[in-house]
């Protein structure tokens, strides 16, 4: 019965198709799927689309929350834009936000690496260490950036009563120009590392021994084995690690409004920083509008960069 | 030191300010007043707001723990119920910037702080309170609006002589030092200059491995004192000219000498002090100067936690060569613009800010930073405010009186403070932690403000 049904089926799709049309069970299979898919296309629409249409649209306006007639107020459209380009404090904080995603994603990559590969000679040691490097990771950001803020403040920190045991004056990054940024990358490093870790951890958890064991057999060194065949397999892996915390990087917050509120002065003042000032501080709702489509727009196009990049990876390796 | 004993409206009338409008309120006090001693007709009734709950935001602070600790009381005799919000200081004022912006409903009554009055209120989400003062049917007759010393109201009246809150907490400017007796071992007194601070500063910095001076992270607040002193200003003409001048030759000077306070006389990392940060430095007698409100000064001679109880001493904000501008602030009660439950609100606010609650607030339970004149001068608070042989009672109400008849603060009131004390708070960590000289620096700052201040629509 069910065989003669298939035969049905199939001697109907067959005579459409000769027909040029679209067989009606086609039809139906594709109704069924939008059907399936409209309810979530719908959630996506409200809570993603809207809001950033609504984003768009704030941004050709002046709105100022003490103003609220100029929620609506479209006789400049482009005043916003046209200030971004003149705002110096908007272009250090792109710059000191490339410096910090730079920065920490290069670490965060070597850091997790350099851990992982430990981590994966699975001696008892490691085993045992393997949960404990997850520990930052999974840290609520708040409570990380106490935490740092505390190892940073000379008049509590353990590590300052002891620069004062060996009589050394040592100060604050925190509030040193120079220095303030590399606190925080520091920082960032040290919570993030442990993300790309595990995401390495996984792949060379997959990894297949064959291209290893014939190395070793060739005599090759534990150096040679880790650069010929383990880092040429991780490539694409490292690529997707580097991604997501480069977009994740762009969202630093905690750190910077815990550690330094974005200085001294504008040392480490970020764009979403910026952007949160001109919001939340001073209610610039149209200027924070335009300032967060640029940076929506940038990071668009970081990431199809880094999607082809990707991509591209993977195809050569296949 | 000289008594003022002018009224809150004289004091603000002479400044100029509002003068039509504080008289007002004088009158109406002395109106309500002359009907005689009684409670206002909707508090007379047993319980007149039964069911009703009444929903309050304000910032931490230690005066709503008082608060909570007596409603039990005045829920009991009104029948309302009031639950309170309390959030940290700066998250308080973003979200309430927030809240008020969209007209919501949430709360009834609301915590005006003070940096954002100008702001909210010029904005129209704060009820004015006159109607409410002016029933006598919702007013209690002593509840005598006139006894709040002038200072602290001020910033609370808006262009249209409205008044829209009653202040809970003041905060006057004083200099402490926590151990005048390493000051008084070198035979030095308290400094009365800011010329002569400095020389202090130079005498007594690390000696016993303290620090000569402290300060936390809010120039905004702690700066505008000096910048003044030199002969500085904020704006031209707070409230009607609004131009920044932040550049001029005198807060060049105000700003080298604050920023050399803070790079040459401080313990390491003060440029990243919270208030709190500050004054554990100096209760722990690790620091010994600090220029703040009194609130944040007390807790050396009154908290368990001071190492420092017998060596502090206290004394008004040095002088600079224009004179003495210290610092004046107080957080006000009001009613936001969307509240359902105002009459309530206003109950609240009137229990929570009369002569009786502060009378408990403040000589029973220790919060002595009171906007009542009557508390001030009562004697029991005069005892305790009496610290080491000091009477800072009068101190505090020195500064109260002076900031509110000299009218010195407008510039911390008007809608755009909270933007243009950002710039200040940036070019001074720009000027401390040597990135750029006090003169670049605050020709940044100017540039920064007019620009953001433009942003805001206001016409320079």
């Amino acid at each position: 019965m069910e065989n003669r049904r298939r035969d049905v089926a199939v001697n109907a799709v067959g005579h459409a198709a000769k027909a040029g049309k679209t067989p009606a069970f086609e039809r139906q299979r594709q109704r069924f799927f939008w059907l399936l898919l409209a309810p979530v296309l719908a959630i996506l629409a409200v809570v993603t689309l809207l809001p950033t249409l609504y984003l768009l649209v704030t941004s050709f306006t002046p709105l100022n929350l003490a103003n609220p007639a100029t929620a609506w107020d479209f006789s400049d459209p482009l005043v916003n834009y046209r200030t971004l380009l003149t705002d110096d404090r908007l272009h250090n904080s792109f710059w000191v936000q490339a410096k910090l995603s730079v920065v920490t994603v290069v670490l965060q990559l070597l850091f997790g690496l350099v851990v992982a590969l430990l981590l994966n000679m699975r001696t008892p040691l490691m085993n045992a260490l393997r949960t404990s490097f997850l520990v930052p990771m999974v840290l609520p950001p708040i409570v990380v950036a106490i935490i740092w803020k505390v190892l940073y403040s000379p008049d509590i920190s353990p590590a300052w009563w002891l620069f004062q045991l060996l009589g050394w004056n040592v100060q604050t990054p925190i509030t040193d120009a120079s220095w303030a940024l590399t606190a925080i990358i520091v920082a960032d490093t040290w919570e993030w590392f442990p993300f790309t870790m595990i995401i390495i951890l996984a792949a060379l958890a997959m990894m297949p021994e064959e291209q290893r064991e014939a190395a070793e057999v060739d005599g090759a060194s534990i150096w040679q084995l880790t650069w010929y065949i383990t880092l040429p397999y991780l490539k694409g892996t490292l690529l997707v690690a580097g991604l997501f915390r480069l977009i994740d990087s762009i969202k630093t917050f905690p750190l910077i409004y815990i550690l330094t509120d974005g200085g001294p002065g504008s040392v480490t003042e970020v764009s979403n920083y910026y952007i949160f000032v001109q919001s939340f501080s001073f209610s610039y709702i149209g200027y924070s509008a335009a300032v967060t489509m640029v940076l929506l727009a940038m990071i668009v196009v970081l990431s199809w960069v880094i999607i082809r990049a990707v991509s591209g990876g993977s195809n050569a390796q296949e | 030191m000289k008594r003022d004993d002018r009224t809150a409206a004289e004091t603000a009338a002479s400044a100029g300010l509002f003068r039509r409008d504080v008289l007002k309120f004088a009158l109406a006090g002395s109106a309500l007043a002359a009907v005689g001693l009684r409670a206002p007709a909707v508090l007379a009734n047993a319980k007149p707001f039964e069911g009703v709950t009444l929903r309050g935001a304000c910032f931490q602070h230690i005066f709503h723990t008082y608060i909570q600790k007596l409603l039990p009381e005045f829920e009991e005799q009104t029948g309302m119920k009031v639950e309170f919000d309390l959030q940290a200081f700066p998250v308080y004022n973003q979200r309430m910037d927030l809240e008020l912006s969209t007209h919501g409903s949430s709360y009834d009554f609301c915590n005006i702080t003070h940096s954002f009055s100008g702001r909210w209120i010029s904005a129209g989400w704060l009820t004015p309170l006159n109607d409410f003062l002016n029933d006598p049917n919702k007013t209690a007759a002593d509840f005598d609006p006139d006894d709040f010393v002038s200072g602290t109201q001020i910033a609370y009246i808006d262009a249209n002589k409205q008044l829209h809150g009653f202040a809970w907490e003041a905060g006057a400017m004083l200099l402490a030092a926590s151990r005048f007796d390493i000051l008084d071992k070198e035979g030095i007194a308290m400094p009365t200059t800011l010329a002569g601070m400095i020389d202090v500063c130079k005498a007594i910095h690390n000696k016993n491995g303290v620090a000569a001076f402290v300060a936390d992270r809010l120039h905004h607040w702690n700066f505008p004192p000096y910048l003044m002193g030199f002969g500085g200003k904020v704006f031209r003409d707070p409230p009607r000219d609004l131009m920044p001048v932040l550049d001029t030759p005198e807060v060049i000077e105000a700003a080298t000498y604050y920023s050399e306070l803070l790079s040459n006389y401080c313990p390491p990392g003060v440029l990243s002090y919270t208030d709190d940060q500050a004054m554990r430095n100096q209760l722990a007698g690790r620091a010994n100067m600090r220029i703040n409100a009194m609130s944040w000064l007390l807790p050396l001679a009154k908290s368990d936690d001071s190492r420092v109880k017998d060596t502090v001493r206290f004394a008004l904000m040095p002088e600079g060569p224009a004179g003495g501008f210290p610092a004046c602030n107080a957080n006000a009660y009001g009613i936001p613009a969307g509240s359902n439950q105002k009459d309530a609100a206003w109950a609240f606010i009137q229990w929570a800010t009369s002569k009786k609650t502060f009378e408990r607030t403040a000589l029973e339970m220790g919060g002595l930073a009171t906007p009542r004149r009557s508390i001030i001068e009562d004697p029991r608070y005069k005892e305790a405010l009496t610290i080491n042989g000091q009477d800072i009672a009068s101190m505090y109400l020195d500064v109260l009186e002076r900031s509110g008849r000299e009218g010195y603060m407008a510039y911390r009131t008007v809608p755009i403070w909270p933007q243009t004390g950002e710039k200040i708070n940036k070019a001074i960590e720009r000027i401390a932690s040597g990135q750029a000289d006090a003169a670049t620096s605050m020709k940044a700052a100017q540039a920064e403000a007019v620009e953001d201040i433009k942003k805001a629509g206001v016409k320079l």
